[in-house]
């Protein structure tokens, strides 16, 4: 039997918490007393002994509800092994936050260390939106987390000039950023899907915006039980 | 525009760009590993005959200048500064080259390229991702060479040896290595020394990242192919650390297996290609991966899995976190490209526009990611042109004109994007694949001629003059070129040149598409035309 074809994908060895195999699967490696969050249904594979629960009911109701979209759940792993994740084939992106936050839009992201807090911060300058499905969860700490991206995502400095994002295109964005929304004036306008309500949001300040090239629909999400 | 290379294409310089003066960037990355990116300048034997056309970290340029190290900069990892006309003559070669530091394989690294930059725009740019490499150390990306005049060759050549390994191919004599290599780099973990290991013996020197090679024993590990392949097969998890029947007692520190010692033909490649059945190359373990006097396998007992190997049960000691990882360092490979012209591929899924006053671009509505700057979008009432292929194709194709001073960020559902610049030519594209063009560029609408097809016809939409349009298609697209009998999926086609007439004749097959979502047929459109015209279809139908 021949499977080199095979071979040249097999998993590589890295010790490391998280690490990327072909920028489309998550590899974490679990170890005993560092726990880990991720998107219920987004584990492809495990090995070694691996454990997988609901989240912790503080929770359930507020961080679960961003990240997964309707009816989705977060689910906490612990063990033993190495974990592998992976969501609709999207781009995962890994960062290590040392005692920072970062700025998350909620169903990018696939998964976290447990030993990162998790909360709901209002945006200030976008209430006006709330409806929009727009939410800024806030992940703060030191540890992994990683987020998934439709395609390459690009990463613009908002120190250079005001950066106007689609906000189903938005992934993540550094903390202390100034954001506002933009409504396009103009009564023709049309930009976003579908919907006359067009607008973006705008990042000021010392940081950073990620941001995918695709309008996320909600879609895939709801596939899952 | 940038021409795209494949592992493997060639092409003149000169054919390139009429600089000399050209601006290499390599990018290549991975989670928690680093790279060393070098250029080695071989003479026509591809030898490093000459130490100092070695350009790496410790030794920035070359004597003349001809090749330097500029540094990370401009989204590139690692980028040289290549002037064609000041390399001496005895060079003949120049290899860049990428390696691991530390522990790690090339299978691990996300996409990356080798880019050529001259005055200021890139002509050629040859990407990879680790998808094509296993467990190799090192790659060497791609060369330029002299063959009557200067030749770029993408190569993509992965190599299981690490940076001492790379020199020790290019530099001829292992005793000859000691003066070459290690002087140039005091790294902590060179090898310490270049003496073979004896055949079968556990002594493991540690640190090295690549125990030298030697011939003999090289030959003489590679297990036979077909049997390590079949203890490989139910693991995906660990390199492969397989002796065949125990037999033969596994080498502690083995070393890099696919390549042929020093002094092999040099031509047609001085190692095999890690995929070569012959040398069992993807079977053996990756040197820096195996366990260092980790589990030794005592003879006839089973084979033992590296990475399987450890106990789970807290047990594992987790790395520490690598430097790349920080949150800062992640952006950084994901920030903008450098400032091309009006309009950038920043990657393969994204396009920037650069606008200013009075030069406005059409977008398809809703393809607007992020912009930065003072810009306006306002809804394109695109007259006959909107409603036809709105109509007609079922495709609405609504429009914006984004105007102002700034950049604007376009993408589609993370559809490949391809920039097309014409030069006062003409480009047909079908309405689907249209993402953005630039207004001065004259659009019109053509109907492909043919009886009898449903729904009115097939509209296509030509453009012509000077700019750019910005071509999406959903997957790689293949690009045919138009021969006697060419046909194609209408509902796959994406642009075709102008000089290539589409046709759809009474013989025209129709099918009924198996979807039950779609309700037009599908279209077989056959193409026309004078050697030299294409098309490009997409994966992906409708």
């Amino acid at each position: 039997m021949d499977l080199q074809t095979l071979h040249a994908h097999r998993s590589a060895a890295t010790g490391v918490r998280m690490s990327v195999h072909s920028s489309k699967t998550l590899k974490v490696t679990m170890v005993t007393g560092q726990d880990l969050l991720a998107k219920a249904g987004s584990m492809i594979a495990y090995d070694g002994f691996v454990q997988f629960d609901a989240a912790p009911a503080s929770l359930r109701r507020s961080a679960e509800e961003m990240v997964t979209g309707e009816g989705g759940k977060l689910m906490l792993c612990r063990g033993d092994g190495d974990l592998y994740l992976a969501d609709y084939g999207g781009d995962v992106l890994i960062v290590h936050l040392n005692n920072e936050a970062l700025s998350v839009n909620g169903p990018t992201l696939l998964a976290c260390d447990a030993s990162l807090q998790l909360t709901i911060e209002p945006v200030k300058g976008l209430a006006k939106l709330s409806g929009s499905g727009l939410t800024n969860l806030v992940v703060r700490g030191t540890g992994w987390v990683a987020l998934v991206s439709r395609g390459v995502p690009i990463s613009l400095d908002c120190a250079e000039r005001e950066t106007y994002v689609d906000p189903d295109a938005l992934i993540a964005w550094t903390d202390g950023l100034d954001m506002k929304a933009r409504r396009t004036i103009k009564a023709s306008a049309l930009i976003g899907r579908g919907s006359g309500e067009a607008f973006q949001i705008g990042f000021k300040g010392q940081g950073f915006v990620v941001v995918q090239p695709s309008e996320d629909t909600g879609d895939r999400f709801k596939v899952r039980g | 525009m940038a021409r795209e290379f494949q592992r493997g294409h060639k092409a003149k310089i000169s054919d390139l760009t009429a600089g000399t003066d050209l601006y290499v960037g390599v990018q290549i990355s991975a989670p928690g590993l680093t790279f060393d990116i070098s250029c080695f300048g071989l003479d026509a034997d591809e030898r490093l005959s000459d130490d100092r056309y070695f350009v790496f970290f410790n030794q920035p340029k070359t004597p003349e200048e001809a090749i330097q190290l500029l540094g990370s900069q401009a989204g590139d990892t690692e980028s040289f500064r290549v002037t064609l006309d000041k390399i001496p003559p005895q060079i003949q070669k120049l290899s860049f080259t990428a390696t691991i530091d530390g522990n790690g394989q090339m299978s691990q690294i996300s996409p990356g390229y080798l880019r050529i930059v001259a005055g200021g725009e890139e002509v050629a740019r040859y990407p990879f991702d680790g998808s094509e490499f296993s467990t190799e150390r090192a790659v060497m990306l791609g060369d330029f060479y002299l063959k009557d005049v200067w030749r770029f060759a993408a190569v993509g050549q992965g190599f299981d040896g690490g940076l001492d390994a790379l020199l020790k191919n290019f530099g001829g004599e292992v005793a000859e290595e000691e003066p070459a290599a290690p002087p140039q780099q005091p790294r902590a973990d060179a090898a310490p020394g270049f003496a073979p290991p004896a055949f079968g013996a556990p002594a493991a020197p540690a640190p090295a990242p690549v125990p030298a090679p030697s011939p003999a024993p090289s030959q003489a590990y590679a297990p036979p192919a077909p049997s390590p392949s079949v203890h490989a097969a139910p693991t995906i998890a660990a390199p492969l650390h397989t002796p065949p029947g125990g037999t033969v007692p596994p080498p502690a520190a083995p070393p890099a297996g696919p390549f042929t010692p020093p002094g092999a033909p040099p031509q047609g490649g001085p190692f095999t290609p890690p995929g070569a059945p012959p040398q069992g190359g993807p079977f053996t373990p990756p040197p820096g991966a195996a366990p260092q006097g980790g589990p030794f396998t005592p003879p006839g007992a089973p084979a033992v899995f590296p990475g399987q190997g450890q106990p789970f049960g807290g047990g594992t000691q987790l790395a520490p976190v690598p430097p790349e990882a920080g949150l800062r360092v992640v952006l950084t490979k994901y920030s903008e490209a450098p400032v091309g012209d009006r309009w950038t591929e920043q990657n393969p899924q994204m396009v920037r526009a650069t606008l200013t006053k009075g030069a406005n671009i059409l977008a398809k509505q809703g393809s607007m990611v992020a912009y930065q700057g003072d810009i306006d979008f306002a809804h394109k009432g695109s007259g006959l042109l909107g409603k036809l292929t709105g109509q007609l194709t079922g495709q609405g194709m609504a429009l914006m004109r984004c105007s102002g001073d700034g950049e604007v960020f376009l993408a589609d559902e993370g559809s490949r994007l391809f920039v097309i610049r014409l030069q006062n030519e003409q480009l047909y594209t079908s309405a689907r694949g249209v993402l953005a063009f630039d207004e001065a560029l004259d659009t019109e609408i053509r109907r492909i001629e043919g009886a009898g097809l449903p729904g009115g016809g097939l509209f296509s939409m030509l453009f012509s003059g000077t700019g750019a349009v910005v071509v999406k298609t959903r997957g790689v697209p293949v690009v045919l070129p138009v021969g006697p009998a060419t046909y194609v999926d209408g509902n796959a086609v994406i642009a075709w040149s102008a000089g290539a007439q589409a046709v759809t004749t009474t013989s025209l097959r129709l099918r009924r598409s198996g979807y039950a979502r779609q309700t037009q047929e599908a279209i077989n459109l056959q193409f026309r035309g004078a050697p030299g015209n294409f098309v490009v279809v997409q994966p992906f139908e409708v």
